[in-house]
């Protein structure tokens, strides 16, 4: 909650002294927060207008960390361009490569014919890096608040997250496992144990946190009723995900368009109606719940099986077969060597990302590399309301503010 | 792009029907071949969900409007495609949201509708009308449209490039933007030996100096 001072709490002063400093309305300053500003969650750069402390203008300067991801997946072979797509959006890589996938598997159209398995443990990854997206966005946003202990509880259920996805495909950030077809390769011995434990040890991490957090009088203060996005707002200004959702609106992907099996789980959508700070994060901390209940839902579910669809053309031999199948060693050489090529066509598809309808656009002119990718970020646009619900609110808002949002920079420029 | 000449010593490389003067190999600034002379958005029907309509530029702003009235209460997406041989060249496309929304406090989304609006233009006349008025989030699609294509939008506040660095020539995705290559291949890398900040031929001096006459003398002092 934040109290103005008014002329009418300040003590009386002497005669000849006025209160003109504070009456003076045009007397604004102009004041530049970042590129490089810890709390700005990456390089992003916030010119604001302040009267007094009153944020009355910002703008917002972007593409400090623009790679050309969209122009470099145009240049590269079909599953090639998936390493990088999973750049894009650092804390929730396996969400952008999830939708690449079924974006060129619909062009493809293989979408029918990928095994129950891989399904399964493509929405648990993706659900797993919900919550370790999430975890991420609460820690550093409790730090910029000065929350610091929340930041070890949630990293350390993230680095427990980390060490399955290294079991899966390798790699901690960007496992690069989910192949378009179905998966690299099947989950390694020893990964469903250490699912189980940390399916055991987590709901009661996430309870720690919400006992830290959620009564605190200080985070209560600092978020409550702050940037408060109406939600005639929100839908004008593109906003997708938990921002939306905190605003009453319950527009979730998974729901309105199943896509990986999704209607096959049991979920709710959390939904609040305040639209502020502490409403998203609401929001932010039911979502993991139900993250957990979906993960809990695939290990009871999952059953062995292929992995991959039967398409030589599209998905290279197993490498044992390799050196004993003429057939696996040409199928191998070709689709490593020039790829394969995708039907003409366009398709849009999109997935619920821990930060939104992330959407892929994606055209095809019948060669073995995409035509075009057109990503939808959902931070760009999240990120982009700032500029209107910034202003009115105190300078030392605008931190909370800018983390309630959550945008990753990889995404916003891609 | 850095003027030839300005900072570095080396003359510009000057790129003549595609191929490197110098070193007369393929340039890498040659454009990748890949075009599309068909438009793969007619080939077949759509795959998915949303429904597809194609308008011409004149009706697209009136088209909007009626829609936004309909219910297509958010933009979620605007994005373009080069497809270089074909004519229009360009394809502007708008992703709209229908979210029929109770005026309940929370409200459940009964059944969404996405729709998917193509508009095609030309290259010498790549202008749109501007839908910032309609959507706000139009604001940096728009922008970053007009920075990566070049395609202008009339009665947007503030048209000016947003990913690329303001100072920046060039639409880099535009399909005959090249993918490699240094700037222009007018300021090539400077050798290692132009990086040193001292010239070739200046005679050594201090500790280096010091060390190299000792030598000499206990080598003339041997011969001797």
């Amino acid at each position: 909650m934040t109290t103005r001072v008014t002329a009418d709490h300040l003590p009386p002063l002497p005669d000849d002294v006025s209160y003109d400093v504070i009456d003076r309305g045009p007397n604004t300053m102009t004041l530049s927060i970042g590129p490089q500003h810890p709390s700005t969650h990456g390089v992003l750069q916030v010119v604001v207008e302040i009267s007094g402390e009153i944020v009355t203008k910002a703008e917002m300067e972007i593409g400090y960390l623009h790679t050309g991801i969209e122009k470099t997946a145009e240049n590269l072979f079909w599953t090639q361009a998936a390493t990088v797509i999973e750049r894009m959006d650092y804390l929730a890589p396996v969400s952008n490569a999830l939708c690449y996938l079924l974006a060129v598997e619909k062009l493809l159209g293989v979408t029918e014919k990928i095994p129950e398995r891989a399904q399964h443990v493509r929405v648990l990854l993706v659900e797993l890096t919900r919550i370790a997206s999430h975890c991420v966005w609460l820690g550093t946003h409790g730090i910029d608040l000065g929350a610091i202990t929340a930041f070890w509880y949630a990293f350390d259920i993230r680095e427990k997250i980390l060490d399955l996805m290294e079991l899966s495909g390798g790699a901690r950030m960007h496992p690069n496992y989910l192949r378009i077809g179905g998966l690299a390769s099947d989950l390694p011995d020893g990964f469903l144990e250490k699912l189980d434990a940390f399916l055991a040890s987590t709901p009661e991490r996430l309870r720690d946190l919400r006992v830290l957090l959620q009564n605190n009088p200080i985070w209560r203060d600092r978020t409550i009723d702050v940037g408060i996005l109406s939600a005639e707002d929100a839908l004008a200004w593109g906003i997708t995900g938990p921002s939306l959702r905190a605003c009453g609106i319950a527009y979730d992907v998974r729901r309105a368009y199943p896509y990986s099996g999704y209607e096959r789980y049991e979920f709710d959508v959390p939904v609040r109606a305040e639209g502020d700070a502490y409403a998203r994060f609401l929001v932010r901390l039911d979502e993991m719940d139900e993250s957990l209940r979906i993960v809990r839902q695939i290990r009871r579910d999952l059953q062995p099986g292929p992995i991959v669809i039967a398409d030589p053309k599209i998905v290279p031999p197993p490498k044992e077969t390799i050196a004993i199948s003429m057939e696996a060693l040409i199928h191998h050489f070709k689709i490593m060597s020039e790829g394969f090529r995708v039907p003409p066509g366009d398709v849009y598809q999109a997935v619920e990302s821990p930060r939104g309808e992330l959407g892929y656009y994606i055209v095809s002119n019948g060669d073995n590399r995409p035509y075009r990718v057109r990503t939808r970020p959902p931070s760009l646009y999240n990120l982009q309301v700032l500029k209107k619900i910034a202003l009115g609110n105190l300078i030392s808002d605008m931190v909370v503010t800018i983390g309630s949002l959550d945008p990753v920079f990889g995404e916003v420029d891609r | 792009m850095v003027a030839a000449g300005s900072r570095c010593a080396h003359d510009a490389v000057k790129i003549t029907s595609g191929r490197n003067e110098r070193t007369n190999l393929p340039s890498s600034q040659t454009p990748l071949p890949g075009s599309c002379a068909v438009d793969p958005t007619s080939v077949r029907p759509a795959l998915d969900d949303a429904e597809v309509e194609r308008v011409e530029r004149g009706d697209l702003r009136a088209r909007l409007i009626a829609l936004r009235q309909a219910g297509a209460s958010m933009l979620l997406d605007l994005g373009a495609v080069d497809y270089l041989e074909r004519v229009p060249r360009f394809d502007v496309v708008y992703h709209l949201l229908f979210l029929p929304v109770s005026g309940a406090k929370i409200a459940d989304v009964a059944c969404p509708r996405r729709m998917r609006i193509l508009v095609g233009i030309s290259a010498d006349d790549a202008m749109l009308p501007s839908v910032v008025d309609l959507w706000p989030n139009a604001d940096w699609a728009e922008r970053e449209v007009f920075d990566l294509f070049g395609i202008r939008f009339e009665g947007h506040p503030n048209l000016t490039r947003i990913q690329m660095p303001a100072d920046w020539e060039g639409h880099p995705l535009r399909k005959d933007y090249p993918v490699r290559g240094f700037v222009g291949e007018a300021t090539p890398r400077p050798s290692f030996a132009s990086k040193s900040n001292v010239p070739a031929g200046t005679p050594p001096s201090g500790r280096v100096a010091e060390a190299l006459r000792e030598q000499v003398s206990r080598a003339t002092e041997k011969s001797s």
